[in-house]
């Protein structure tokens, strides 16, 4: 047996150099952020929330125009449209009276989308007339087109269309009537193509004219600037989109933050305390999975005493919140409870570390993976949860505008202006896919699993 | 690498082959499954018009909840009875009274006569006699019944009495003097009675029949008696009904078809719309939206005004700012109903409304609209402003508290709700606060007086302008908005009661006046319909008063 000397305690010095071979450290999320970055798609996905949210929050700013006026002069129009007008007079209403000599269907002043004045001669054998409007030439088989008016009387001998004129070619008829309203033969037809017209008073209260202009009657103008086109109550598209964003990613962002928030404490609680705590608190979640989401909804609208008229926006907020968060929970859970049993936990305790350095070094960023990808997979549930439910008229009250809604609005003009129905669509469809892309990268990347196998 | 490629190729190739059979395989369950789909149904229809049976295919809005022409009050309803029963008297194809099961009738001052043709028989062979009139408008009336349409019955003697319970039913004026005669008491002169028995509700009950039937009467096709044109033999509830010629009615100038096959009952009408398109109904409505497709289509488009009237009515109850009538004259003022029907609505039949009486009301030679001009109204916002600012001085208030508007859920009337909205904000500074409600829940709103304004609508019961005239009386239940004068009571009193017609045109006058004067209403549109027709079927008649699509006088046209 030796004996030890205080010599034998003396430090050992470096003496060998030994060739250090590494790279610099990589950190977690700097490993994921690279990844993420190598993932085009993702990284496009990534562009698209960026440019949304700028959409959303700085688009108002360049394009200040209130999305509840209605350009009644310009209803349901497709983006493009040519905004040309003559200022015209007031409307004045009309008794027949003109200066022109009748022989047929004629044209009385010039026609306007403000209107359109005919007056014809008598037909023979008539006791009375119809007037008839079509976008097509009446041809053969005597299809007049949208019957407008019917004299039982063959001494009226003038009308005035004021019906929705566009700038655009109408073929107008007169078909003479018996005493019991049926047609005879013998119709007269023309074609007219009136102009787009405004008067000075609509002019000025749309702010296109200021005070000193000397522009009168005959002189033209430019209508109201509309880039995405109106719809069918003449307000601004663009404008409503961007109100609508508003509404949408609210919803979209807000809901799911808070009930994941809610899902990780809820869940980390259960997996950290396990046993019986955690039956009782998964059960709990259980239920909660099993209520009807549409239910609640409109429950939650009675007890918040949402009246008639007034945004249910708030009620969906916290319907989804209350509602939604158990599959957070679960996952998180069950994340707590695999790391728990891991060996650097147990080896972290036995240095000293403390409940709250365990939970918050070394449990929940190991889960924060997982619960990033639910973060985008809940965003564009959410909006479409928001979209339906406007759809079904329980979200926003009019005027305000989200993107479900106004689909609902664009669906019933679909034939006629489909760009109402296809502009939001389109932004419903472009925000969930943008979401969900992202999610996806976001799993690749941040699944460690995955790490080094490049 | 190239092995792997060649592996891949494979697999897509196989992958490919399943998914042919796949297709193939879908393809012969959705042919298979339509197929039996097909053969379930008990009616199958071929085509919009089958000239071989002398059968016709139509389309019903809504399913009838019961076929009790006493107890009626939808207009799905009153289409089948109208085409399953007869009154005493009815409309011919004209629009004019024509005789029915009474060969001639009698109206006094104080009552009338009916002589009812000995022919007229019920669907089991039986004649029809003046009992059952009887006893139809005895059960009208009786309490126990709760008929919403009692009130039509009121200008017989005692009717009120007795639906109110103060007196028994066998009070009521009306007495069979034989099977052929019938003997009617007024509770006050009624010279447009015969107009009146037009109507459903004074169709008549055999009561043998109703007895027999167990408190299940007009629940089913079976539980029925029919005495019109057609009878329903099939009544599949939800799904189809089938209507076919009877063989005992007495008048061969109506009912020339041997089939009537109600295939669809939807109220969806784009799919009526497609059906159309595809040769299965042969008629259907047109909205704004489908007029470009008619026209493309090169349809015939015919159209007619329903009758009815649709309107902003106030809630004139306590408490509410729209009792005030400087209020009330300032909404009137600020909004022009020709902009709300040429450019908002855009439906080519509707008219901008100018009066409580719409242009078709009758006056003493022509048009009553003619003969008693409405003060013409112009959009002057100078002046509504002015109005309102007085409102706010009676008031007392600053700010006007949101306006609640009382709305349908269909699209057209949230479209003018939010064109109100937005008018009312621009012009005048007020919110509006939009409560779009289904039509049952909306009437119970309107019952309760839960509003500030309500977008409604007024359809003739009789071609008289009483049936708009009384409508804002005090004791009228349909006054949702509890406007309350004397001076219009007295005016609908003198209208009801007065045999000088001169006289009774110049008090409904007076009405319109006072409804413009004191802003009872704001008036919106007159409303008419789009519609076509199957070029082959002739005769089909749409009606303002009585059933709104009318076959009674329907034939094919053979070519």
């Amino acid at each position: 047996m030796s004996v030890l000397t205080p010599a034998d305690f003396e430090r050992i010095q470096y003496h060998q150099k030994t060739q250090n071979i590494s790279r610099p450290s990589l950190s977690y999320w700097s490993d994921a952020w690279i990844r993420l970055k190598g993932n085009k798609r993702t990284l496009f996905s990534l562009y698209l929330i960026v440019g949304l949210l700028a959409f959303t929050i700085l688009g108002p700013v360049f394009w200040n125009v209130d999305p509840a006026f209605q350009d009644l002069d310009q209803v349901s129009q497709a983006p493009g449209t040519s905004r040309l007008a003559i200022i015209v007079n007031d409307y004045e209403a009309w008794n027949g009276e003109s200066d022109i000599s009748i022989d047929a269907l004629r044209l009385v002043d010039r026609a306007t989308t403000m209107a359109v004045r005919l007056k014809w001669d008598t037909l023979p054998n008539a006791s009375g007339y119809r007037v008839y409007r079509n976008i097509f030439p009446v041809g053969p088989e005597q299809a007049y087109g949208i019957p407008l008016v019917e004299y039982f009387d063959n001494t009226v001998l003038f009308f005035e269309d004021r019906l929705d004129l566009k700038p655009r070619r109408y073929y107008y008829s007169v078909v003479p009537m018996d005493d019991r309203g049926n047609l005879l033969d013998g119709y007269q037809s023309i074609a007219v193509d009136p102009i787009r017209v405004t008067t000075l008073d609509e002019a000025r209260s749309k702010g296109l004219l200021t005070n000193e202009s000397t522009l009168q009657a005959g002189d033209s103008i430019n209508l109201s600037l509309h880039p995405l086109g109106t719809d069918y109550l003449g307000r601004d598209m663009l404008a409503r989109l961007m109100e609508g964003a508003r509404v949408s990613l609210f919803i979209g962002i807000g809901a799911p933050s808070l009930f994941i928030l809610f899902g990780i404490f809820y869940g980390s609680v259960a997996g950290f305390i396990g046993g019986r705590v955690d039956q009782i608190l998964m059960r709990f979640a259980d239920f909660v999975v099993a209520l009807p989401f549409l239910l609640f909804m409109i429950l939650f609208k009675i007890a918040f005493g949402i009246g008639p008229g007034e945004s249910g926006i708030f009620p969906m907020l916290v319907a989804l919140v209350v509602l939604m968060w158990p599959a957070t929970a679960r996952l998180v859970r069950g994340q707590i409870l695999q790391i728990r049993e891991h060996g650097y936990i147990g080896a972290s305790q036995l240095l000293g570390a403390k409940t709250n350095y365990l939970i918050f070094r070394h449990m929940l960023p190991n889960t924060l993976g997982v619960v990033l990808v639910t973060i985008t997979f809940a965003i564009p549930s959410a909006i479409f949860i928001e979209a339906f439910l406007s759809f079904v008229g329980m979200g926003v009250a009019p005027p305000t505008p989200s993107w479900g809604s106004m689909s609902n609005e664009g669906i019933k003009n679909m034939l006629t202006s489909p760009h109402e129905l296809i502009l939001p669509a389109i932004l419903i469809s472009v925000t969930v896919l943008a979401f969900n892309l992202l999610g996806d990268g976001l799993r690749d990347a941040l699944d460690a699993r995955l790490r080094n196998q490049e | 690498m190239d092995k792997r490629s060649n592996y891949a190729g494979s697999a897509a190739k196989q992958l490919g082959v399943y998914a042919v059979y796949l297709a193939v395989a879908m393809a012969l369950i959705v042919y298979i499954l339509a197929f039996f789909a097909g053969t379930s149904g008990a009616l199958i229809n071929g085509g919009a018009i089958n000239e071989e049976r002398n059968s016709i295919t139509i389309a019903l809005a809504e399913e009838p909840p019961q076929l009790d022409s006493t107890r009626a009050t939808d207009a799905s309803s009153f289409i089948v009875i109208a085409h399953t029963m007869e009154g005493l008297i009815s409309y011919d194809d004209n629009d004019q009274l024509t005789p029915g099961v009474a060969e001639r009738w009698e109206i006094r001052d104080n009552g009338a006569t009916f002589w009812i043709r000995e022919e007229a028989r019920w669907s089991d062979g039986l004649p029809v006699t003046a009992h059952d009139f009887e006893y139809a408008w005895k059960r009208v009336v009786d309490p126990a019944t709760a008929g919403e349409y009692a009130f039509i019955l009121y200008p017989i003697k005692n009717a009120e009495a007795v639906n109110r319970g103060d007196l028994p039913k066998e009070a009521l004026g009306v007495r069979a003097v034989s099977d052929l005669v019938l003997q009617v008491d007024f509770e006050r002169p009624t010279p447009y009675f015969d107009k009146l028995v037009a109507f459903n509700t004074y169709y008549p009950v055999r009561e043998d029949f109703f007895v027999s039937t167990n408190g299940r009467y007009g629940a089913d096709a079976d539980m029925l008696l029919f005495n019109g044109p057609y009878v329903l033999t099939e009544w599949i509830h939800g799904a189809s009904m089938l209507w076919e010629k009877n063989p005992y009615y007495w008048n061969d100038e109506k009912g020339f078809l041997d089939e009537i096959v109600i295939a669809y009952i939807t109220n969806d009408v784009n799919a009526n719309l497609n059906l159309f398109k595809d040769g299965q109904i042969v008629q259907t409505s047109l909205t704004a939206p489908m007029l470009p497709t008619a026209m493309e289509q090169r349809w015939q488009i015919d159209r007619f005004m329903d009758g009815s009237l649709f309107f902003l009515e106030f809630n004139h109850r306590e408490g509410r700012v729209t009792e005030n009538l400087n209020f009330r004259k300032a909404l009137l003022l600020a909004q022009d109903p020709s902009e709300l029907v040429y450019k908002v609505l855009k439906e080519a039949s509707y008219l901008p409304a100018e009066s409580l009486f719409p242009v078709w009301i009758q006056g003493l030679q022509g048009a009553f609209r003619k003969e008693y001009p409405v003060p013409e109204h112009r959009m002057d916002l100078e002046r509504a402003r002015e109005h309102l600012e007085r409102a706010k001085l009676e008031l007392g208030i600053n700010d006007f508290p949101p306006i609640v508007l009382l709305t349908g859920d269909s699209s057209l009337s949230l479209l003018a709700a939010e064109y109100y909205q937005e008018l009312f904000k621009k012009n005048l500074g007020l919110e509006l606060r939009i409560d779009a409600q289904i039509f049952k829940q909306r009437l119970a709103k309107m019952t309760s007086g839960d509003f500030d304004i309500v977008m409604a609508g007024w359809g003739p019961d009789y071609f008289d302008a009483l049936t708009f005239g009384d409508l804002f009386s005090s004791w009228n239940l349909n006054n949702r908005g509890r406007y309350q004068s004397e001076q219009m009571d007295d005016l609908i009193r003198i209208a009801q009661s007065e045999l000088d017609p001169k006289k009774r045109m110049d008090a409904f006058s007076s009405i319109q006046d006072l409804i413009y004067e004191d802003v009872v209403i704001v008036p919106m549109y007159e409303r008419g319909i789009s519609f076509v027709v199957d070029p082959r079927l002739k005769g089909f008649k749409r009606r303002s008063v009585g059933p709104q699509v009318d076959y009674n006088y329907a034939y094919i046209e053979r070519l």
